[in-house]
């Protein structure tokens, strides 16, 4: 009896102290694939994001409270994306979560942040068509990457576009808002590459020319590209995604097609997918993103080499330490627990209606690739960078669009 | 040619065609590589165009192909040109840009410099381009007819009514033909925008005649304006250069598909043929073959490691550094050619070892050896993942293996016409191995009949072996081909072997006619729908009820013909079961 009590006593000292020691740290959700095909790319998201806790953390964490992670592995596998999410929020209770890539896991989480009323930070590029009061899209809307460059290339001169994409939502999406906004520039239909396809009534219902995920025959469509390109003034804007960018551009190359005949801007490769490209074929083929590892300000120095010092002296199993590179979506997901930070700290308080309210107000954080400020649409206004891409993977900016709005609604705007 | 060169020059500054040189053209480039934002840049080399000095080409392509660099020691930078070889320490003969001389130290002697402690003049594609609208007008007399007429096209492209004097004056004297021809379309699309009417009529039949794929864009223009303005006999002549340039595409559309095919077909053969000798004279089912690709083309990137800077692969924990031979020009380019016979090896030294460990056991049990290799296969991956990283590695194609031939408009790349050759060579050489050698007459036996052979004195499981380590090496050169035109990553293997199997069930098990065959037959197959299922996708919508499905899935070309293909081959293997050749064999178990 007596020898029980004491059991009990311990026991309720041993969780007092643990409810004590969870006073002194907030949950924050880390929600990545860190294994399948999505692991190359959001492996270094995940990366960053506990290079951004430690650095918080260091200087004394949010509203005095320490950052604790909570790492799950979304295993590039959609459903269970939306079951780690019910994990956190149900069961660890987190303030906020960063994660997702792909749209379609952005999709299969939605319903629970929705149901759950958690907030979940996005750092990757993504189609637009989506507004809700649980995400904070820290990502490139379609603003802010696809119709820059096209404006590029109007400036360029160029008169013919080429559509290409791997089959799935963010190039179909893309690429109809840009049909529809190369159209309100006055370029007609006919200069338009790469097919269009048509529902009953006659109307447009997909633009361009899709492939498969890990296609690797780009003989026919580079054949038709050079054709269309045969009278100048052609450029190709390409969805196309990871591994069958390399099939793509060696037959691209081989075609004798080059960055001054025909330039490629491609939308889904940054400095870290290089890695896997053969970069001497892509030189003068461009890239367009909010973020460059290339920019030259103190703040971006700054980033890239604290975030190489925390990669050398970091333990977290599973970190490759060589040949790192940041690139947009890692900065953008640097940046918004920043701004998470800069919210709370402005509400006082780690509950997601007080930290919505204050991050739609409009908060302002100096990161890496410049001034990011929220919307009260829940993106984020940033500078837009137009880069070439060097034979050592690297780009250089050739053009950039100071503080562009965040605006996911694009479609019929543009008559 | 330098002479003439400038002579011709010179006769076209009274022209009005070419300003005279106001400043130095040495002093202009500076002037360009030290100007602080690019468009100044750019207007500065713009400036040169029509410039005869001789020495801008040179200084441009420096600048293009990153020869420029900007030496800094005291006040002003000063622009410098690396030239000549290296030495011992990396650094080479350095002249100043503004004068042409040598760099000179405190002391008055030459400096020599090494580019990796300076800063390289960058450019961007729209600074290539202005630098190409300068060169371009030397090109018109370069000694290169490649050069020449690419530099005449553009004039062409660009419709520039101010360079039709250059061009004419050119037109009697040019004695290549494909220059010729560039010449005289370049004429007739400027003459496109003349006001009269006949000029026009006559550049239309010149355009007819010549059928070039680059003017279309410009005779559509021209028909669409000659209808707004109701002017019947140009949009007629309008109308039937279309119409030529439109049939001379029909045909190169017709022999690009049948290239293309013969190339896909050939990458499906090198694929298949080692599972040819595998799964079709041995029965057995290896799901591994797609690694042994892999090997192929792993090997081939740590051959190209080698014969350059070296790699460190992180092999399982331990790093395992492998030193360069640091090679470069065209001592390096050789690394291909190294690769294929190493692939080779690698990938049979696996596949023997590979056999020894489980496939020996498994003799006549496909099923057992279909899941015994598809374990391998597995590990295999993981293996990759291990040393190589998940990641793809770049393996760069070698300068003889990149570009292309384009023959009266058909583009031939040089890795695609390589692979065909390629594939032929290995196909002979199988045949001359299996039927003209003394292990090819074992294997034969033993394959036919195995206790038979093994009464006879064959070392039956010897010959298994080297059979097994044949067809593992086909598959690692087949690797070594597909690292020159795809991915190289630990799944490589995975989108190749159903390929492979479908290649070789189709074709007839054990017959290796019959992977031929099917090997062309599929690609090419394939490559014709690519080509034409967009085209005959509208005339799909008869189809009753799912008309307006088919027809959008047809625009999805490259899925919807591998769907057809598939299908094709099910309907096919109902009809011909065991493949286009049946092989006939001895043995009382078949």
């Amino acid at each position: 009896m007596f020898k029980s009590s004491r059991y009990l006593i311990a026991a309720g000292a041993l969780l007092a102290s643990a409810y004590a020691q969870a006073a002194d740290t907030v949950k924050v959700g880390v929600l990545h694939s860190l294994s399948g095909t999505m692991a190359i790319s959001e492996t270094s998201l995940r990366d960053v994001l506990l290079f951004t806790f430690d650095e918080i953390n260091a200087k004394g964490g949010v509203l005095g409270k320490k950052i604790e992670p909570v790492v799950v592995d979304g295993a590039s596998n959609w459903p269970l994306f939306a079951e780690k999410a019910t994990q956190l929020l149900e069961q660890d209770k987190v303030a906020v979560t960063f994660g997702c890539w792909t749209s379609v896991s952005r999709k299969s989480v939605l319903p629970v942040f929705e149901k759950n009323n958690g907030l979940l930070f996005y750092p990757v590029q993504y189609e637009g068509e989506e507004e809700s009061q649980n995400v904070a899209y820290t990502a490139e809307a379609v603003n802010q990457q696809a119709t820059p460059a096209v404006d590029y290339y109007l400036a360029e001169g160029k008169k013919k576009f080429y559509l290409l994409g791997s089959d799935y939502v963010y190039p179909q999406t893309t690429n109809l808002v840009l049909l529809e906004y190369l159209l309100s520039k006055g370029v007609p239909l006919d200069n338009i590459g790469g097919g269009f396809r048509r529902d009953g009534s006659g109307k447009i219902i997909s633009a361009g020319k899709y492939t498969p995920f890990g296609h690797t025959d780009y003989q026919q469509i580079v054949a038709e590209i050079k054709q269309f390109a045969a009278s100048g003034d052609a450029c190709v804007i390409s969805t196309l995604n990871g591994d069958t960018n390399v099939p793509f551009f060696k037959e691209y190359a081989a075609s004798g097609l080059t960055a001054e005949t025909c330039p490629v801007v491609s939308f889904s490769i940054s400095e870290d997918e290089f890695r896997g490209l053969p970069a001497d074929q892509l030189v003068g083929q461009l890239g367009c993103w909010t973020y460059f590892q290339s920019i030259d300000s103190p703040a971006n120095k700054k980033f890239v080499a604290d975030f190489q010092a925390w990669l050398k002296k970091t333990t977290v199993p599973g970190v490759v330490k060589e040949g790192r590179v940041t690139c947009s979506p890692m900065v953008l997901s640097y940046v918004g627990v920043y701004l998470w930070k800069a919210a709370v700290e402005k509400a006082g308080s780690f509950d997601v209606d007080k930290v919505r309210a204050a991050f739609k107000s409009g908060i302002s954080f100096d990161g890496p690739g410049g001034r990011v400020t929220s919307q009260p649409n829940m993106h984020v206004t940033k500078n837009v960078f137009i880069g070439e891409t060097k034979a050592d993977g690297q780009f250089k900016i050739v053009k950039s669009f100071d503080n562009v709005y965040g605006e996911p609604w694009l479609k019929g705007k543009f008559k | 040619m330098k002479y003439i060169q400038r002579l011709l020059l010179i006769t076209l500054l009274p022209l009005g065609v070419i300003a005279p040189a106001a400043e130095s053209a040495r002093a202009t480039i500076v002037q360009a590589i030290l100007a602080p934002d690019a468009a100044q840049t750019r207007t500065l080399i713009t400036s040169l165009t029509g410039n005869p000095d001789e020495v801008i080409p040179p200084l441009l392509e420096a600048w293009r192909t990153d020869q420029l660099f900007i030496y800094r020691h005291g006040e002003t930078p000063v622009p410098v040109q690396l030239t000549g070889e290296k030495d011992a320490d990396g650094a080479r003969a350095a002249l100043r840009v503004d004068s042409g001389e040598p760099l000179l130290d405190a002391a008055g002697q030459p400096l020599r410099l090494a580019s990796s402690g300076l800063k390289a003049v960058d450019h961007t594609t729209s600074l290539r381009r202005a630098m190409k609208g300068v060169l371009d007008v030397f090109d018109i007399v370069s000694p290169d007819p490649n050069r020449r007429s690419k530099a005449i096209q553009s004039f062409g492209l660009a419709q520039d009514t101010t360079k039709l004097a250059i061009l004419l004056e050119r037109l009697p004297r040019e004695t290549d033909p494909r220059v010729h021809r560039a010449l005289r379309e370049a004429v007739a699309l400027i003459q496109l925008k003349d006001a009269k009417d006949e000029v026009k009529l006559a550049a239309l039949a010149e355009l007819k005649a010549l059928h070039t794929l680059s003017s279309t864009d410009f005779l559509q223009r021209a028909l669409k304006e000659a209808e707004e303005k109701k002017n019947e006999p140009v949009a007629t002549a309008a109308k039937s250069a279309m119409y030529a340039v439109e049939s001379h595409r029909s045909t190169v559309d017709f022999l690009g598909t049948l290239f293309r095919g013969f190339s896909l077909g050939s990458i499906l053969l090198v694929a298949a043929l080692g599972l040819a000798i595998t799964f079709g004279l041995m029965r057995v089912i290896n799901m591994a073959h797609g690694e042994m690709i892999a090997v192929g083309a792993y090997t081939t990137y740590l051959v190209q490691n080698i014969f350059g800077a070296g790699v460190t692969i992180p092999f399982f924990g331990f790093s395992l550094p492998i030193p360069g031979m640091g090679l470069t020009g065209s001592a390096y380019q050789w690394y291909f050619i190294a690769a294929l016979p190493l692939s080779f090896l690698a990938a049979a030294i696996v596949g023997i070892g590979l056999e020894r460990s489980v496939i020996q056991w498994l003799y006549r049990r496909p099923l057992e050896s279909l899941l015994a290799t598809w374990g391998v296969s597995l590990i295999l991956q993981q293996v990759f993942r291990l040393m190589f990283g998940a990641n793809n590695v770049q393996v760069s194609s070698p300068v003889y293996l990149s570009g292309n031939w384009t023959v009266n408009d058909v583009l031939l790349g040089w890795n695609r016409v390589f692979v065909i050759g390629f594939a032929i060579l290995i196909v002979f050489g199988m045949w001359l191995v299996l039927s003209k050698t003394s292990l090819g007459l074992l294997i034969r036996a033993s394959m036919q009949n195995r206790q038979m052979a093994a009464c006879m004195g064959v070392r039956t499981e010897r010959v298994n072996m080297l059979t097994f380590g044949l067809g593992s090496g086909l598959a690692g050169l087949a690797g070594a081909f597909l690292s020159q035109i795809g991915n190289v990553g630990p799944s490589l293997g995975q989108s190749y072997i159903i390929d492979s199997f479908m290649v070789v069930v189709v074709g007839g098990v054990g017959s290796i006619a019959g992977t031929i065959i099917s090997a062309f037959g599929i690609g090419g197959i394939d490559q014709v729908l690519q080509q034409y299922l967009p085209y005959w996708a509208p005339g799909l919508a008869w189809v009753p009820g799912i008309g307006g499905f088919l027809q959008n899935l047809a625009q999805d070309a490259a899925v919807f013909g591998k769907i057809l293909v598939l299908g094709g081959i099910i309907l096919f293997l109902q009809w011909k079961p065991a493949g286009l050749f049946v092989t006939r064999s001895r043995s009382l178990d078949e």
